[in-house]
């Protein structure tokens, strides 16, 4: 039997006239890698959004490891176990990389201790007194996940993870998700780069004006006439361009 | 050992260093401002006790204009409450200093809370209107209470029954000496332990930065932005309570006067915000400057006129004061990014 860890029943969100979000069911199960994909504009930051609290739902429900999670502020859910980065990282400014793994609540005993255990993990330890603002935009996503996992989280959204980032960094920070999932965190991941999507995920969601389109393996997905259609406009025979 | 196990060795040795250092330092200005009334005449001792409360509301601003990030135009309010509040228990309870400086801190306390809570969702220009307002409004208030005097003012006892700290005799410009002393340095090492050593200075920094992000992370960043706002309004009670029992007449004009707040902005500001020792520099220049061209000048609009250029200056070409001048942080040429990392700073909209 399949366990879920993350499920949204028929979550919507209005912006005015414009639905980003239109009654989207999915569900995320435990210990996997769900990928998100979908042309700009068909609403998966705005599910991240919804999903972590940062906007409230105009309807629909989300429930997080058996909890109704639906209107909850950002931080309850971040610390119920649900954490996420963003799309254009930011770390905190005047404080040393350190200290922006310190800043996150965590749970915790000995928070020093397990900052400097994420930073060695993540292989930033040497920056760990450094400015943080003086970061690679590769190494700040890595900050950015070494704050996220300080929340010791069941699952984690990351919003475009390799985005911007040199390819040899790329594949480090790819490495270190799968660590991190052996060790049984799901991840929700958007990104538009479908080689790291063909890599790394196990399911893959597709989005397409605000509604969840079409659901499965990567294969199965991009052979979909659906998807063909979201990102081409027209159910041409020509491939989907990833 | 490799060589980077060496350097970080002798990074650590060095941070070590420089802590104690730090610390020698501290004692040392503790241990010089102690002693310092005994070479002093009245003179210089008032000018003293002026300096250090001006340092001590200037770091209280900072708490919430520099670490949190919010243009609190407002703050002096609490400046004038606290010294009403404390007017009020020694005159019409006759309690002690030291009751009158405990009820301005509570008084300061609720009062920001309540102000706190719906002004600290805005943002930016608007939280600063709203607190402008609040401070305006609670301006006009003291001028038609009859439990502040109203336009009349407030007259504080000066007899030694209104202490209760073994001081023999009346309170004399020593005892206000060290009652100022105690209080800046005082918020100056809570502000160091609290914003620069403790996790929750790193949480403040972190919602100032990016409130967003800072939740994602388990932040309750309405709570911290709140402790932070009460924090600093109650040490600016204590402040106006202490200068009430200072100066043993209080009215309207004087202690709730929107300068009071404008001083406070651009000590920090001058010095550095969101530093420790900016207030301190910017405190000592601003209350220097002041008092130096009321004495040689003998006209106190020269004085507004030079720190309206002096703010100008540092908006342009020094966004992080004279300390981040003393670091090296300045931008002659690039007056358009030093004026954006000062709006953004402030969470500006532009």
């Amino acid at each position: 039997m399949s366990d879920t860890i993350l499920e949204t029943h028929d979550l919507t969100k209005k912006f005015g006239a414009l639905t980003a979000n239109d009654e989207i069911s999915l569900s995320v199960e435990r210990g996997s890698i769900h990928g998100v994909i979908g042309p700009n504009g068909s609403g998966k930051t705005t599910f991240f959004n919804t999903l972590t609290g940062m906007h409230q739902p105009d309807g629909g429900t989300i429930t997080f490891d058996g909890t109704d999670i639906t209107g909850w502020k950002p931080y309850k859910i971040a610390r119920r176990g649900l954490g996420r980065t963003f799309q254009i990282v930011s770390p905190f400014k005047n404080m040393t990389v350190r200290q922006n793994l310190l800043a996150a609540k965590s749970g915790g005993t000995n928070k020093q201790k397990q900052a400097d255990e994420i930073l060695e993990f993540l292989e930033i330890d040497h920056l760990a007194d450094d400015d943080a603002s003086d970061m690679s935009g590769g190494q700040k996503k890595l900050l950015e996940l070494g704050r996220v996992l300080m929340l010791d989280p069941d699952c984690i959204l990351l919003d475009e993870p390799t985005a911007g980032v040199n390819p040899a960094l790329e594949q480090r920070i790819l490495d270190h998700l799968s660590e991190i999932n052996d060790d049984g965190t799901t991840f929700l991941i958007v990104e538009h780069d479908m080689n790291v999507i063909q890599n790394v995920v196990d399911r893959v969601s597709v989005f397409d004006q605000g509604k969840h389109i079409v659901e499965g393996s990567f294969d199965e997905v991009t052979d979909d006439k659906r998807v063909r259609e979201a990102y081409l406009g027209s159910a041409d025979d020509e491939e989907v361009p990833i | 050992m490799s060589d980077t196990e060496t350097d970080s060795v002798r990074e650590r040795f060095r941070s070590l260093l420089d802590q104690a250092n730090n610390r020698l330092v501290a004692g040392g200005v503790i241990a010089v401002l102690l002693i310092l009334p005994v070479a002093l005449n009245t003179f210089w001792t008032r000018i003293a006790v002026g300096a250090l409360m001006w340092i001590g509301l200037a770091q209280s601003w900072n708490m919430i204009g520099g670490y949190a990030g919010y243009l609190d135009f407002g703050h002096g309010a609490y400046f004038g409450i606290g010294a009403f509040a404390t007017a009020i228990t020694m005159t019409t309870y006759e309690l002690p200093f030291i009751v009158g400086l405990a009820v301005a801190a509570a008084v300061c306390a609720t009062i920001s809370l309540g102000v706190g809570i719906p002004t600290l969702r805005l943002k930016g220009a608007y939280f600063a209107i709203a607190t402008w307002a609040f401070a305006e409004s609670m301006h006009e208030l003291a001028l038609i209470l009859d439990i502040t005097g109203g336009t009349f003012g407030m007259s504080l006892p000066t007899g030694a029954d209104a202490i209760i700290i073994p001081f023999p005799g009346p309170p004399t410009e020593m005892f206000f000496y060290y009652v100022m002393l105690a209080l800046a340095v005082g918020t100056t090492i809570l502000a160091y332990v609290l914003f620069e050593r403790s996790e929750f200075g790193f949480r403040v920094k972190a919602v100032r930065d990016n409130e967003d992000a800072a939740q994602s992370l388990g932040i309750n960043a309405e709570r911290i932005k709140r402790q932070v706002y009460v924090l600093s309004c109650s040490i600016a009670g204590l402040f106006g309570g202490a200068n009430a029992f200072y100066i043993t007449f209080i009215h309207p004009n004087d202690v709730l006067d929107a300068l009071i707040t404008d001083q406070m902005i651009i000590m920090a500001l001058l010095g550095g915000l969101g530093t420790i020792a900016g207030p301190i520099v910017g405190g000592l220049a601003i209350f220097m400057l002041d008092r130096m061209s009321s004495l040689f000048l003998g006209t106190s609009t020269l004085y507004l006129s030079m720190i309206g250029l002096l703010i100008m200056l540092t908006v342009l070409f020094a966004p992080s004061g004279i300390i981040g001048v003393l670091r090296g942080e300045v931008g002659i040429t690039d007056v358009k990014d030093n004026v954006s990392e000062l709006a953004d700073k402030f969470n500006f909209t532009r």
